[in-house]
């Protein structure tokens, strides 16, 4: 028993790791029948970026149903399955309940009621959609800030209506049922349309009805250019991106080159193979368009590939797993003898860290950027500095409390991270004014470590309230806890110091004035503030141990307010991201940390003698 | 009659307060709700206006229902603090100023903080913003206030040399005149921020004055409440009449920003012009705007860079030169900044924010000094730490 115990602290961290490799082989082995992961990493252009077809499945579905799986019968294993039948089959896509209505007036409007469900598929839709396109287009036009909550719902399903739609004239056209023919045919009757047109200048007798018929085929394809935003023919090799051309555009120019290039034909004789069933087919385009792309566009195509396996592999989520385990192993330790759960603890800690950094690297080199380019980078970037802190805390005090508090945050900023990515590609460009790899990797890093310290600060406080709860704490634990604390805040007033004061320098080089009191600076301003009330609280000996703990958890609040509150109110230079159900989680979380506040003051009321009147000492 | 004792025995007390660590954190407090509400309140009233009531005033006025301009409460203002502050700090380092390594971290800090503090007033009492806005093609030596205007009066002048006369925005206001050679200006009507109107189409809500002269003889006006969205501006309207200096009208005329161009009036054969128009700034420099990019991201309407192509000429310094302006790559020339700021006309405009701050490094060396003075601070509680630990452990 007393040898398993001190395996223990290798063991579990070795079980993990083992759980997570066979988790990474399973994302990413091959499945049987249609080849989707390698449909799934072929390149195009969307929301201005170059990403894999996978990518752009994923992030519609998940921005449209909020899930990466697909509901309904027989469903596809993949997004990337997902799309193909979306663009090849849309018959049987538009019966997949994906989407999500809540609101009573938007299911009136479509003539549903509560008890139909919450998820709806296209077809279901179809029937009312001349009556939404009348309500968006009145919507439209008003200010975005005055939607109420109903036109905001109708506005964000006609959205990813709207999405959903262009996805099916992506990669081919819902009306052709043999677009390879097609396509061919189109050519043919083009070139002697051509002819008879030449014959027409020559002054020759010329076929009026060839001339005519082609024409009006060149016409459904101008039309089909206006119905997606998703960009499938790459250029030719050495050719800059903004020469890629989308699937009817790229039918165009083959008209006059002659012939279809290796993407139109590939995807639409994917296409043709996906509706007879012909895996053998559809698997065999798959492979030579690769390596045909492999060839001409590597540098695209490894990029394709990275991304498509990161989203496989889903670093982040694993690591939520992996936190999770960490922080029971730590609150184990507490209850056992022995320093063998703790460093059990810690070590998955470590494991997690390591995958999060991982993530991280492999986000910033797809994106060529530093960590932070979004909110939801922003989260993401939040739990990792948090825990960064917390291994430096834990190899200072082994006490598994750095351990239990980083897994916590660690994971509670994940769990943000996966409701942010809803809202769309989280590897969107940079708008004009962001687009600075300087700044971005010395302010906005710099300010989210602040981020990051005022939170495990206030972290640490809520485990040393909680355990309060349970009576009263060795003296050895409270110093500890007590030391934390303060060496956090001293950190947090640091990087929210310099990062806020470093966000002015770059507003001076870039809109000419230091500071312009915008809610996103105030919010900024807020967290240095109160972190310097904090510290000269303590040092004046206004606050004591439980004071400084209290304040420490109300500095949560002032960051939560700085991180996303302030964008919420829709003005200033900061304002790039907002959601409303953001705001009833920011509501919940301030209310929980009033909560925790009136405990942590209530335990000093009601403690005669409070544990924590020791002399200042820092 | 207090005894000396006595009285030293209050000063005392009065030095004891103000360098407390208690006022510290009760002014830093302050400071939080201050800038918390102005926050919230930017929402309605725009950044500018909080900027000026909270900010940049003594005394804040918070209103206790929001939107109800009723029962507003003081409060101390961004000024009041800062100053607050300003001698707190300045009296604790006094009373207990030791010159010694240990302290030195915090010297540093409170001083680079103290020369923030000033820098930022400085910059809110010497610097000056305008704005260029350029058409492709179009040279320009003279740059626009965003907000303030001025009533111009162009008088005839000699050998083609025009003289301008302008009125500031700070005394325009109903009832004032102005006396010129051989006229009086005189402001009847006057609205801070106005809607114009065919007279055909106004409703009962305007204003019932006509101008009998100039453009604006068909027009209505009526007044409105300040813009308080950052990209808009206030259009300012006011009626004017030209009196003879036999006390006679020659008519009404009304001016507006609103309205483009100048309009004129004859007084003793000579012909005069006059418009509302954003205060002006000259340079003794121009600039030509050769280029203006808007690029954008493949198949997005997501901007990826703006710029400006543009040629600047100094007849002074026989310089005629090109140079870029873009996002994040201002031009400093002349102590005057330009900076990328806008575009219109369908890309073929570009508008470039120009700003004259002499304070603007101040941020940089205070930022350096507080940074220093921080980690300087933290080692060495760091350092303490570390050596208590050893002590446990050995």
């Amino acid at each position: 028993m007393k040898s398993l115990n001190r395996h223990i602290s290798w063991l579990i961290p070795a079980i993990c790791i083992v759980a997570l490799a066979v988790g990474a082989w399973r994302a990413t082995r091959s499945s049987e029948g249609f080849d989707l992961q390698g449909f799934g990493t072929l390149p195009v252009v969307a929301n201005g970026r170059i990403q894999p077809l996978d990518a752009l499945a994923r992030n519609r579905l998940l921005s449209i149903y909020g899930k990466q799986s697909v509901p309904g019968e027989n469903p596809p294993p993949s997004p990337a399955g997902w799309l193909a039948e979306l663009a090849f089959k849309p018959q049987d896509a538009d019966q997949r309940p994906i989407f999500l209505i809540h609101h009573d007036e938007v299911l009136g409007l479509l003539e549903l009621k509560q008890e139909d469900g919450k998820s709806f598929s296209f077809k279901r839709l179809a029937p009312r959609l001349g009556e939404m396109a009348g309500e968006a287009s009145r919507i439209a036009i008003k200010d975005s800030q005055t939607w109420s909550p109903y036109e905001k719902a109708l506005m964000k399903l006609w959205r990813n209506l709207g999405n959903y739609q262009q996805l099916k004239f992506a990669i081919a056209h819902p009306e052709s049922l043999g677009l390879e023919s097609d396509l061919t045919l189109l050519l043919q009757k083009a070139r002697e349309a051509l002819a008879e047109t030449e014959k027409r200048e020559r002054g020759e007798k010329f076929d009026a009805a060839a001339v005519e018929a082609a024409t009006a085929r060149m016409q459904v394809l101008l039309e089909w250019s206006t119905q997606t935003e998703v960009f499938t023919k790459p250029p030719s090799m050495g050719g800059l991106a903004a020469e890629w051309l989308k699937f009817p555009d790229a039918a165009s120019a083959a008209i006059d080159n002659g012939e279809l290039d290796p993407s139109t034909l590939a995807f639409a004789r994917m296409g043709d193979a996906w509706r007879s069933g012909d895996v053998a087919i559809f698997n065999t385009t798959v492979s030579e368009y690769l390596s045909w792309l492999r060839n001409y566009r590597g540098s695209d195509l490894r990029k394709t590939r990275a991304e498509s396996t990161f989203n496989h592999l889903a670093p982040f989520y694993a690591c939520m797993g992996v936190y999770v385990a960490a922080f029971l192993c730590a609150a184990i330790s507490w209850l056992l003898p022995g320093g063998d759960l703790r460093r059990a603890a810690f070590r998955l800690l470590l494991v997690g860290l390591a995958i999060h950094t991982v993530g991280l690297i492999v986000r910033m080199t797809l994106e060529g950027r530093p960590p932070v380019t979004n909110l939801y980078s922003s989260a993401v970037f939040i739990g990792w500095g948090a825990i960064v802190l917390s291994v430096m805390l834990e190899l200072f005090y082994k006490n598994a409390i750095g351990t239990a508090v980083a897994s916590m945050t660690g994971f509670g900023t994940l769990i943000i991270a996966h409701h942010l990515s809803l809202s769309g590609d989280t590897l969107e460009m940079m708008r004009a004014v962001l687009d600075t790899n300087f700044w971005l990797a010395t302010h906005v890093i710099v300010i989210t470590l602040g981020y990051s310290a005022t939170f495990l600060a206030g972290a640490i406080a809520i485990a040393y309230i909680i355990r309060r709860i349970f009576g009263k704490i060795p003296e050895s634990t409270a110093t500890s806890m007590r030391g934390m604390v303060y060496g956090v805040i001293c950190f947090a007033t640091l990087a929210s110091f310099v990062g806020t004061v470093l966000g002015g320098i770059w507003a001076d080089q870039s809109w000419g004035r230091f500071w312009g009191w915008d809610p996103k600076e105030n919010g900024a301003l807020l967290i240095v503030i109160w972190n310097v009330i904090i510290l000269h609280a303590r040092w004046g000996g206004m606050v004591k141990e439980r004071g400084m703990m209290v304040m420490a958890v109300f500095g949560n609040i002032v960051t939560s307010w700085s991180w996303f509150g302030t964008n919420m109110l829709g003005i200033g230079l900061h304002s790039y991201g907002f959601t409303d159900a953001a705001f009833f989680w920011l509501s919940a979380f301030i209310l929980s940390q009033l909560v925790v506040m009136a405990i942590g003051i209530i335990q000093g009321r009601l403690n005669a003698k409070p544990s924590g009147s020791q002399p200042i000492s820092t | 009659m207090s005894s000396p004792r006595n009285r030293k025995g209050i000063v005392g007390s009065v030095v004891a307060v103000l360098s407390s660590l208690r006022l510290t954190v009760l002014l830093l407090s302050l400071c939080m709700i201050l800038i918390f509400v102005a926050t919230l309140l930017q929402v309605e009233m725009g950044i500018h206006e909080v900027q000026l009531k909270f900010f940049r005033s003594w005394i804040a006025w918070f209103d206790i229902v929001p939107g109800e301009k009723r029962f507003p409460i003081p409060f101390p203002g961004g000024m009041l603090l800062g100053a607050l502050l300003l001698l707190n700090l300045l009296a604790a380092h006094i009373r207990r100023f030791k010159l010694s390594w240990g302290k030195a971290g915090m010297l540093l800090v409170h001083t680079g903080i103290v020369l923030m503090l000033l820098g930022e007033l400085f910059t809110a009492v010497l610097s000056v913003e305008s704005q260029i806005r350029l058409d492709e093609g179009e040279t320009s030596n003279y740059s626009l206030s965003p907000r303030e205007i001025e009533l111009a009066l162009i008088g005839p002048g000699e050998n083609g040399i025009e003289t301008v006369n302008a009125i500031p925005f700070g005394r325009l206001r109903e009832g004032a005149s102005f006396g010129f050679d051989g006229f009086e200006l005189r402001v009847t009507h006057f609205f801070r921020n106005s809607h114009i109107e065919d007279e055909r189409l106004a409703g009962a809500d305007y204003d019932p004055m006509r101008a009998n002269r100039g453009m604006g003889v068909s027009l209505a006006v009526k007044g409105k409440p300040r813009e308080t969205a950052m990209d808009l501006r206030d259009l300012t309207s006011v009626f004017v009449e030209i009196i003879s200096p036999d006390g006679k009208s020659q008519g009404r005329w009304l001016l507006s920003n609103a309205l483009a161009g100048v309009q004129e009036f004859e007084v003793n054969g000579k012909t005069w012009k006059m418009a509302i128009r954003q205060q002006r700034f000259y340079h003794p420099f121009s600039i030509r705007l050769l280029d203006f990019t808007h690029e954008r991201y493949l198949g997005t309407q997501i901007p990826k860079n703006f710029s400006s192509r543009i040629r600047l000429l100094n007849p002074e310094t026989g310089e005629d030169r090109e140079t870029l302006i873009y996002m994040n790559h201002p031009l400093r020339y002349g102590g005057l900044t330009f900076y990328q700021a806008g575009f219109d006309n369908n890309d073929s405009t570009s508008i470039l924010q120009v700003v004259r701050n002499p304070a603007w490094t101040m941020p940089y060396v205070s930022c350096a000094m507080v940074g220093i003075g921080l980690v300087w601070i933290f080692s060495q509680h760091l350092i303490k730490a570390f050596a208590r630990r050893r002590t446990f452990a050995a």
